[in-house]
This record gives C-alpha cells, structure tokens and sequence, in this order.
C-alpha cells in the first residue's frame, strides 16, 4: 500500500477513537503547548540564528504535520535542539545571522535536508541502517540530553546572557554554574527557584500531579509580575517571552535557490546530510523506545516518511525542521497521555494562544521558563531505565559511552560514536560464541563464522591436547559460514571430530546412544509441536 | 500516614535544597559587592601609567595629551576602581602579582586553560605601546584603539562582535580557555579600562588608528619567494629562542611568567588567527611590529612570515571546535614527544641561561 494511502488511512481509522480521547488529552495537550513555546523560542533565536517565529510554526505547523503523518501513539514531532544547533553550526560562515540571506539559506538546508530523508525512506536498507543502534546506546543518549538541556538553561536561569559558541557542553556548565551563584541576577533566580520549586512540590501531591508545571509557570509570572509592581522593569532586568502579536497565521517562505548561490549551496550539502540524519536518528530511537515501554510497535519507515515530508513542506512555511523530541515524548508518556493525539491539541493550543493570548504569554519570564526545561531534563534521567545496563558489562560500556560522548562532544559526535559502538557490539556479541567442554563434548552456542573461528579452534585443540576424539555439538548454532563450513570438514577428515546436531537426529544414528523407544517417544514429541507451530 | 510523611520530607528537602542555592548565591554576590568596593592594590606597572594618565576621582577628566583646554566628564570613586581593576587584569590575568592571587582578577584564570596567559603579552605595555619619545607604534595592538572601533565586523564570518564578544575571544582562542559570562565583571573592567585608555590618548571613537590591530604583512609585501620553514627556524634559533625558549615554550622564574609561551601547552590555541594555516599575513605582521622588545623593526618582513610559519607548525593546544581527537594528538605532541625526541638538548640550550635585568622587563 502506498505510503500516502496508509498514512490517511491510518488516520482516518484512529479517528472515532481519538474523539473521546481527546478530552483526555485536553490538559496534557495545554501543557505540552506551553512547555514547548519557549523551548521553541530559544531554539530559534539562540541555536539556530533565526527569528523567533521560526521556532513557533516548526511548535504549530511541525508538530501538526508529522504528528498527521505518524501512526505512532508514542510520537511527538516539532523544534528539536540539536536540529536548531545544527543549522546555525552550517550557516554560521555563510552569512551574517537573521539576515535575509542567512534565512534563505536556513530554508535551502531544511529543504535539502527533508529531500536526503526521503531518500532514506525510498532505499530500504538506508531506512534500516537506522535500527542497528541499540538500547543501551538510545538510553545513554536521552540521559545525556537531559543533563545538557539543564545545563543549558543555567545562565537563562539566573537572568544571564547565553555562550552561543560552540564548545564542549560539560566545561560550559561548569562555568555557567559559577557565573550564575557570582553574578547572576538575584531576582531572576528567586523567580527561577519559586517555579522550580512550587512546580516539584505539586508533583508530589497526586490530584495536581498533572498541573505541576503549569502551576510552577503560574506562580514564576506571578511572582515575576509582583516584582515588577513594587521595583519596575528597569531595575528588575528580568527578560520576558516578548510580544508576538505580530506573528500571524501562516508566514509564507521560499527557499534560496538562485544561480549566484548555487556554491554557498554545494558547500552546505554535508550540513544538510548531517542534519537529515541527526533528525531521523532521534525519530527512530525516541519512537522505538517508547513504544516499547508502552507495549507497541511502530515500523520505523513511517517515522522516517512522516519526517521526511513534514521537512520538505516546512521550509515554505518560515519554519524549523521537524523531528521526534526526546524530552516532550517523555513528558507526555509521564503524564499518560496519547503522544499522537496531545501533539494536536497542542498545535491547535499553540496556534491559539499566539493568535488571542500574544499578551498573555509576553509577560512570562525567562527564568521561569528556564526552570520548566531543567525539569523536562530531569525527567528524561530516568534511574529504572538505566539500572538494567549495568547489570551486563558489555552494555554498561557502551551506555556510559553513548552517555558521555553527549557531553564531552556534541550530539553528531554521540550519533557517530553510538553507530560505531553498536556495530562493534553486534559483532563483539556474534565473535564471541558460548563454548562449553563436557567431557569430550564440545557444545558451540552461537555463530561459526570467520569472526568466531579463531574463539573456536582455541578451545578446539585445548581439548584435543587432553583426549584425541571430540564430538562437537553445534546443535545451539544459529548460522555458519563457508568459512566454518571448510573448517568443519576439514576437523572431521582429520578424524579427530565427530558432530552431533540433535536437530537433525543424526546424533542417534551415529551412535545409537539412545534406545530406539526413547527415540519415537521424542520424535512424537518432536511432531507435535512442528504441528502446532505450523 | 507514611505516605504522607515522605511527601513532607520529599517537600522539606526541595524547599531546603532551594534554600540553600540561594544562600549560596546570596553570599557569593556579597562576597563580589565587597570586591567591587574595597580599594585596589594596582601593580606597578599600572600604576605608573594610570598615574601618568592622572586618573583620579573627580568631576572633570583632563587628557595630557589634549593640545586644547578640554575638559571631558570625570570620573567616580567606582569608575577609578574599575579601570584599576581593568588594568590589573591586563596586566596580570593570572593573579601573580596579587597579594590573594586570581580572587583580585575576578577569577580570570578560570577562563585560561594556559597557566602563564596574560593580556599585555600581545597588547604590550598594557595596551599602550610607545616609543622613547611617547609616539605610539604601528600595528602595537593597542587597547585604547580598539575601543575606538568596540564593535567590528567579524572579517571572516561577517557577524557584528560587541566589544565583550571581542575580548571573549581573546580567552577562548589566545589563552586557549572559556568564554567569560558577557556579564561578567572580568569584561567590565577591562571595558572600563581600554574606554579610559582611549580617552586619555585622546582617540576619537570610529576613527582608524595606526596603533589599532596588527599591521599584517601579506605576500605582496615581500619579494614572494615563498614562506620558508628551515630558514623560519634558523631565525628563531638566533633572535626568539632566548627569551621564548628552544621549542617555544616561555620562560618563567620564581612562578612568574617572564616570557610568554609560543607553543606547548600554555600557548594560544590552533583556532587562533596566529596560526599561519588560518590566516598567514597575522603573526608576521605581530613579529614585525612588536618583536624582538625595543629593536622593533629589525626583521624584515621576509623573516617575519619565515619566523611566524616556523612558530605555527610548533606544538599546541587543538582549539574545542577542533574536537577531541585534535585535542588527544596535539597533547601528545606537546607532551609525550619533547622529552622523547630530546629536541631541546640536541640544539644544546636545553636550560634557559641567565637573563638580565633589562631583558626581564
């Protein structure tokens, strides 16, 4: 089926059930809108070097748009940051920020990007190179994520101006904390802690659980705005959301693609890869995760043709690309909602509020909005998801990898040292088969192939050194080689092997080591259940 | 009953976390307010140019340099502070001279991953660079120029740099380190400072001076016969070790910095403009101007650019867009190579000979 058709199909059948659920979601969808806003805002304004209205449709027209297009329950689309800090990371050479130029560009990339994501979702095996990246290495990530989202919004906590340039996230944090307790605004951190802190103490009481951080938001501009009554704005230096009434409906863009800026163009190909990928790589992880802690399942080609077209209609609309956002589909899972469904309400919350509510929304403080990301951060560190990988050494390594490359490089460096390491995993896993010697049997769980021979052959000839005849049981062998094949054939004309594969029921004919009435009674067994799988 | 009670604690123990954040904060900031207003210990470098300058607290400021009977608004008891503290900064980054160390500096050798870094090693003469006669040099880096000019252009990137995102700059690419805040005190003072220096060389805001930045000597300004690494090396060898060392890596005395290091982990870094891969008309045209102290002028611009393509192969520090695996190699060749390679002892001047007095200063 058409991809287009299964999509409005798809959409059409959840339709009768996301009536009811809507009002369900009604809340949850209030919160996600006012969580992502700001979130929006900076991204546009501070990562990507764009104006702010960018960020807002990429919050409106994103999120609707791939949350139309993406069957998924667990899904949750729209302004992502690591997208955002991609674009300005391109662009930054090319052309002075939020200039006209740099906007064409900004769109040009977006285009290209969503153009290479379609690429990856019409060539089957680009699409499926995305799924070799594990769980270990996704949790590791969403950890890392959380922790730089918080240290992210230290200086805008404490009223401070933003480090824009790229450097490495752990040191920056180091100094943005000392900057903030030594020179930080005072009144902007009282603003910040009574969010932080009326929004945690409402979590903890379970009839208001859902409301916390629309009521830490509530009581931040409340407090911001006492302030402002009794000292004044000028004295007070606190930063305000700002007014948006001048962003309308629908801003209408078209991307850069004149002759004499064809070179810039070429030059920022590889930017438009990197960021094609670094989009449906946090859609993929993000959508299976979940959707496995929710009990579901969602083929990933749907997530990577949701985002693919979302991007390739975007950049029309003076917008950010789109993908999955780790943080507000983590939100939504806690609060229980149905991620699809709230992403709507959400855009249509968002849309409306920027419409009537501009005025509204101008007085929220900064730091109080500051405070709503580090709790989203906080969130994403989630102790029961991590405490399974280190239980296994192997799968510690590489979470505490995929972890720290997030904060010592940034988040492509995590992508390319996460993809590595899954490799590298896959196939550490597969050369490693599960010998065992009983007696002068040699058990082989686990693949012959050239990568385990040489695993093999050591224990293989330990053995022979203490008795001349082995009998290997490859009984537990999923797959073998050409390679093993040879090396198998030639351990039995040499004469010192025997195989047995209890499988097959070879093992009873060489050696007739079972009786003949033990061997019907398995082989009825043995027929039952072929019946029952059949 | 008990889930009530691990509510109340859970509440008890954000309110009290909060709480002590804040007081955390709070004393921090007092801690920087007494800073801000106790009296400052200048070094003596500064203080025997902002006397020259005459800088004290009053209603009007008078520049000696000022041919005209001008007065100009003067300036406060928190003004002089400040441009004190400026001063000493670029004097002094690394806290020294200071009777409490860096704590004096606003802490302005966290932003420096070099442990010798300081402003008056490039902007010489505390960023006032003159001659026996009191003229200004050309291409002497000077601060009170470049406040004339606070907000250029970015030459490569095309973006508007504030002045704060100038001197940012300086600390992340000439100390190899971190951005300041740009709220920062540290920048502040320094701000306060060049702003001073401007005002009692009496330079005229948006004007081009000679002294500002670095006179660059491109390509067309030799004989174009190449840029020669060998030679580059046999000129260091016979002008720049001295001071600078053998493989370029300072010299300091007493835990003092006396000569700042070229190379090696306490230099600037490889995003740096010094280097000769990214801009190469740069750091021969600092050499040329500013080197060697007081015979300025002697290289000609040929041994510059040789010199500066020498200096910029050396050693140092990969800079943090580079990534981690510049960073790795590069400490690897200032670190673990040197002692291996014994560079240093084959060129038989492994141990910095004597240095006399006038050379120190």
């Amino acid at each position: 089926m058409p991809p287009i058709r299964a999509a409005a199909l798809g959409f059409a059948s959840a339709l009768p059930q996301i009536m009811p659920a809507a009002r369900a979601n009604l809340l949850i969808g209030l919160t996600l809108a006012v969580v992502t806003l700001p979130q929006a805002i900076a991204f546009s304004t501070t990562l990507a070097g764009l104006p702010p209205h960018f960020g807002i449709y990429a919050a409106i027209w994103g999120v609707l748009f791939s949350s139309l297009l993406n069957p998924s329950r667990v899904f949750s689309g729209g302004p992502n940051t690591t997208m955002s800090a991609a674009i300005g990371v391109t662009l930054l050479p090319l052309a002075p920020q939020y200039g006209a130029e740099y906007i064409g560009y900004a769109l040009t990339l977006i285009l290209l990007a969503g153009l290479i994501q379609l690429l990856f979702f019409l060539i089957r095996p680009l699409g499926r190179l995305l799924d070799l990246v594990n769980e270990p290495i996704i949790n590791g990530m969403i950890c890392g994520i959380g922790l730089f989202l918080i240290f992210k919004s230290l200086t805008t906590f404490a009223g401070l101006p933003i480090n824009t340039q790229v450097e490495w996230p752990i040191w920056i944090a180091l100094q943005s904390f000392q900057a903030m307790v030594e020179i930080g605004n005072l009144h902007a951190i009282q603003i910040g802690l009574v969010t932080l802190v009326t929004a945690l103490v409402v979590r903890q009481l379970a009839p208001l659980k859902h409301w916390s951080i629309l009521i830490g938001v509530a009581a931040g501009t409340a407090y911001s705005s006492w302030l402002k009554s009794r000292y004044g704005l000028e004295t007070l230096l606190i930063e305000e959301i700002g007014n948006l009434a001048s962003v309308g409906l629908v801003f209408p863009s078209i991307p850069l693609f004149s002759q004499e800026a064809m070179p810039e163009i070429i030059a920022i190909v590889p930017g438009a890869v990197t960021l094609a990928l670094l989009g449906l790589f946090q859609t993929v992880a993000a959508t299976r995760r979940l959707s496995r802690k929710v009990g579901g399942y969602t083929d990933s080609r749907k997530g990577i043709f949701s985002d693919a077209v979302s991007n390739c209609l975007l950049p029309f609309l003076s917008s950010l690309p789109t993908c999955a956002s780790f943080n507000r589909m983590w939100l939504v899972y806690r609060l229980g909602g149905n991620s699809r469904i709230t992403s709507i309400i959400s855009a249509a919350f968002l849309l409306l509020m920027v419409l009537f509510l501009a005025r509204v929304i101008a007085v929220i403080p900064m730091p109080a909005m500051a405070a709503i990301i580090m709790l989203l951060g906080a969130n994403m560190i989630a102790w029961e998801d991590i405490k399974p990988h280190f239980s296994n050494r192997r799968e510690a390594i590489v979470f505490t990898a995929s972890f720290l490359s997030v904060l010592f490089f940034d988040l492509f460096g995590a992508v390319i040292v996460g993809s590595a390491l899954a490799i590298l995993y896959s196939k550490w896993e597969q050369a490693h088969p599960n010998i065992s010697l009983h007696g002068d049997v040699l058990k082989i769980r686990g693949n012959i192939y050239y990568g385990s021979l040489p695993v093999i052959e050591k224990i293989y000839y330990e053995a022979l050194g203490r008795s001349d005849k082995l009998v290997i049981d490859f009984s537990q062998a999923y797959y073998i080689d050409p390679e093993g094949l040879r090396w198998l054939a030639a351990a039995r004309t040499a004469g010192h092997a025997t195989f047995i594969d209890r499988r097959s029921g070879r093992d009873r004919r060489d050696h007739q080591a079972v009786s003949s009435e033990i061997a019907q009674q398995r082989r009825a067994k043995h027929d039952r259940r072929h019946k029952v799988e059949l | 009953m008990a889930r009530g009670t691990l509510i109340a604690a859970n509440i008890g123990a954000i309110i009290l976390a909060a709480a002590a954040f804040y007081v955390l904060a709070e004393r921090q900031h007092a801690e920087r307010e007494a800073l801000r207003h106790a009296a400052v210990d200048l070094t003596p470098a500064c203080r025997a140019k902002l006397d020259r300058y005459g800088l004290a607290a009053s209603d009007v400021y008078r520049s000696p340099y000022l041919k005209q009977p001008v007065t100009a608004r003067g300036y406060g008891e928190a003004d002089v502070r400040a441009i004190q503290r400026g001063c000493n900064i670029v004097d002094d980054m690394q806290g020294e001279l200071a009777a409490t160390g860096d704590r004096e500096r606003w802490n302005a050798k966290r932003f420096s991953r070099s442990h010798t870094a300081s402003c008056d090693h490039c902007h010489q003469s505390l960023g006032d660079k003159q001659d026996a006669e009191g003229n200004r040099l050309v291409g002497s880096n000077s601060l009170a120029a470049s406040w004339v000019m606070a907000d250029m252009y970015d030459r490569f990137t095309g973006l508007l740099l504030p002045y704060e995102l100038r001197q940012m700059q300086c600390y992340i690419n000439s100390s190899n380190g971190f951005k300041p805040n740009a709220a920062d005190d540290v920048l502040r003072d320094v701000t306060a400072y060049t702003r001073f220096l401007s005002a009692a060389v009496d330079l005229k805001i948006g004007n081009r001076y000679p002294e500002q930045g670095i006179d660059e000597i491109p390509v067309s300004a030799t004989l174009r016969r190449g840029d020669d690494y060998v030679r580059g090396a046999h000129l260091y060898r016979e002008n720049c070790a001295r001071c600078h060392g053998p493989q370029g890596f300072g010299t300091t005395a007493g835990g003092k910095t006396v000569f700042p290091a070229l190379a090696g982990p306490n230099s600037f870094s490889l995003d740096s403009r010094m280097n000769f891969a990214r801009v190469n008309s740069v750091i021969p045209g600092f050499i040329c101007r500013n080197m060697p102290p007081n015979e300025e002028g002697r290289l000609s611009n040929q041994d510059c650019r040789d010199i500066g393509y020498y200096i910029s192969t050396l050693p140092r520090p990969a800079g943090d867009k580079q990534g981690p695996l510049a960073a790795a190699w590069q400490q690897l060749m200032m670190t673990v190579m040197p002692p291996l390679t014994g560079y240093a002892d084959a060129l038989g001047n492994s141990h910095v000979q004597p240095l006399d007095n006038d050379a120190a200063n």
